[in-house]
């Protein structure tokens, strides 16, 4: 059975831009990663004159991702352990295909400094940090140390490992002056996950051993750590882009408080909650914590913001964001380009160390997700899918009509993206955006995001980490305008449908009804509602 | 001026009057729905009986059936009716990561069953009505594919 694809014949060749950008960094450039990321990476690469391989599993054979790369490696079955996290195979493909350096985009193996190390020692460029830099900051717990070293502000808590002894040795030990809620986290953790709420010091015994065994299940590393917990809080993350130089720029910040499960959902800059003051010290922080490791390529700073306006350090990952497209639209800049020029050691512009963030952008995430039932995600296929277009508009999208959706990976589907230049503008922009997106076959967190766009919390830029908890639960009732609305396009559908009768009862459009559909409005011959 | 009945979860619903459809992919289902003042995009899938109207990023599952129609789906529904045991089966493959029931346990409709990691999240399954669990087929860490039995209510 083959491995790898060849290139896709001589056409796709002739859209490849002639680099008028200059000499591209890299001939050819592997792209470790699915989905909307690997198609977002891809697009970089056609633009700046490289040549994209792609990295499928045979969940993704036929993928947006694998086809529209010049080419494509198979690099294993379905789960993404034999798969996207397989080093081994990832290597083998990009020395198969003759790629000169490896993107990782988010996820998978992004942060993992063994990856790093083995794409460097197979003589290829790794789009990121250097593995040293990634074994620094995956330890949390040794990179709150560092950055508080560094006179940058953390979330108060204990700076060494919480262990439990089994003999109730937790009542006693020096917690650091930390009040209760209180949040347990894993110290190899990332994401949310590992992650456990303790709401009192009696419970706490009991939250560490089963927390500790979580995070050894999760991550293979069963220390933990206690932190205040900080609520309310708004969650606001900084966007750094560093060359191999020296240089570093500061690119604003993204608020990111709309989150379910520690995940997030809407992401905007600048935030609604940041005073020019706060900006500043938030830049200030960012460039700290950035000293404290050897670090080039796209990274974010993330911090909670409290109610008064403190700021304290959260992490920091060294990778492209999932929302990096926020900070692309109001900086104008290519911050994938950016990383794979830097990767191959140029410099940063004086255009990207003096950018100026303009206007206003948001991004939602299009997630085959069910809102209404605590956001527990959907299998099955995509069926019509049509996004928004017009003035402000961007899509990242990882999939299209008709495509069925792999269970054994995220399921993030596209992300929108507005761009206008001011918040009102931006938000009025979204919801016209989001009236013309539809997406049919499952259910996605649009309706979610419907909702959103008209709360008067989200309208006036004040909400917090607990919006989605506080105020959408599993959301609204079906109001009966909504019932007897559907009820009547069901009807409708039905009544025009030349065939009343069921087929199989699958629920898909059978192509002979609508194109007969089609052919009478195409007459004019309309019934009256 | 409709020979049809229209139901959404089972309860009749009178459809609104006063809204045009018009077609803007035909293929694809996608419409414009408007009353002469307002309009929004919807979508709509199925045939026959069965639809799915999507509203505001929302899919309602519909059903329209004829008179006749709606007299043998009732005739059926009835039928089916009982208190019978309901087989509890995993909706996506995953791990089971947690088991919150014992045989023998009665739960309420809606009581957590078990946790089941799918598509890296961990996704809670619950009892589909009241009643006494019973053959208890899976254990925490345990791997089940799609439409694997986990657990019965009787």
């Amino acid at each position: 059975m083959a491995t790898s694809r060849s290139d896709r014949g001589p056409s796709l060749r002739k859209d490849r831009a002639p680099s008028d950008a200059g000499t591209p960094p890299f001939r050819r450039l592997l792209v470790a990663n699915r989905g909307e990321i690997a198609v977002r990476i891809i697009r970089a690469c056609r633009e700046m004159g490289i040549e994209s391989v792609a990295t499928y599993s045979d969940a993704d054979a036929d993928a947006l991702h694998t086809r529209l790369a010049d080419a494509a490696e198979r690099i294993g079955p379905a789960p993404a352990s034999e798969s996207y996290l397989s080093i081994e195979a990832i290597i083998a493909a990009a020395l198969r295909s003759g790629a000169q350096a490896i993107h990782p985009g988010y996820g998978f193996l992004s942060e993992n400094a063994a990856f790093a190390t083995a794409v460097e020692e197979a003589g290829l460029v790794f789009v990121g940090p250097p593995p040293a830099t990634l074994e620094a900051l995956g330890d949390k717990l040794a990179a709150r140390r560092s950055v508080a070293a560094a006179g940058v502000p953390i979330v108060p808590g204990l700076l060494v490992p919480l262990v439990a002894d089994g003999q109730g040795s937790l009542a006693s030990v020096d917690l650091g002056g930390v009040r209760f809620p209180a949040l347990l986290k894993a110290a190899a953790g990332g994401g949310g996950r590992g992650m456990r709420r303790v709401e009192d010091r009696s419970e706490l015994e009991a939250a560490v051993a089963g927390a500790g065994r979580e995070a050894l299940a999760a991550f293979g590393d069963g220390t933990l750590y206690l932190e205040q917990l900080v609520a309310p809080a708004r969650h606001v993350e900084v966007q750094l882009l560093g060359d191999r130089h020296g240089s570093l720029a500061v690119l604003g910040e993204r608020e990111c408080s709309v989150q379910r499960r520690h995940q997030k959902l809407l992401e905007e800059s600048p935030s609604p909650a940041v005073s020019p003051g706060l900006r500043a010290q938030l830049a200030e922080s960012a460039r700290r914590v950035a000293a404290t490791v050897a670090f080039h390529s796209a990274a974010t700073v993330e911090f909670l913001v409290d109610a008064e306006g403190g700021h304290y350090f959260l992490e920091m990952n060294t990778r492209l964001q999932v929302e990096h497209g926020v900070t692309e639209l109001v900086t104008g800049l290519d911050l994938v380009a950016w990383q794979i020029r830097v990767a191959a050691g140029e410099r940063l512009s004086q255009a990207v160390l003096a950018a100026a963030p303009s206007g206003h952008a948001i991004e939602v995430r299009i997630y085959a997700e069910d809102p209404h039932a605590n956001f527990a995600p959907v299998s099955g296929r995509v069926g019509a899918w049509h996004m928004p277009d017009g003035p402000g508009i961007r899509v990242d999208a990882g999939v299209t009509a008709q495509m069925p959706l792999p269970v054994e990976y995220d399921p993030l589907l596209a992300k929108l993206l507005v761009h206008a230049e001011d918040r009102p503008s931006a938000v009025a922009r979204l919801r016209r955006a989001l009236a013309e997106t539809v997406v049919g076959g499952v259910q996605t967190d649009l309706s979610f995001h419907h909702w959103l766009v008209d709360q008067p919390g989200f309208l006036a830029g004040a909400y917090d980490t607990d919006l989605v908890h506080d105020l959408w639960g599993d959301g609204p009732r079906l109001s009966d305008g909504e019932r007897a609305l559907a009820a009547e396009v069901a009807r409708q559908a039905r009544g025009r449908s030349p065939m009343g009768l069921r087929r199989g009862g699958a629920l898909v459009a059978t192509e002979s009804a609508w194109s007969a559909q089609a052919r009478r409005e195409a007459v004019g011959r309309r019934r009256p509602a | 001026m409709s020979a049809f009945e229209v139901s959404i979860d089972g309860s009749p619903v009178e459809p609104a009057a006063g809204w045009t459809l018009t077609w803007l992919d035909a293929a694809a289902g996608i419409a414009r729905l408007s009353d002469g003042s307002r309009s929004e995009v919807c979508l709509v899938e199925g045939s026959g009986t069965d639809w799915v109207v999507t509203l505001r990023g929302r899919r309602i599952p519909v059903a329209v059936r004829t008179w006749r129609e709606g007299v043998l789906a009732d005739a059926e529904s009835a039928s089916s009716h009982h208190d019978g045991p309901v087989e509890v089966r995993a909706t996506l493959p995953g791990l089971v990561v947690a088991v919150a029931v014992q045989e023998g346990d009665e739960v309420a409709q809606g009581a957590t069953l078990l946790t089941v990691e799918a598509m890296k999240m961990q996704n809670e399954v619950r009892s589909p009505r009241a009643g006494r669990v019973a053959a208890l087929a899976v254990v925490a860490g345990q791997p089940v594919a799609a439409g694997a039995p986990l657990l019965r209510i009787e």
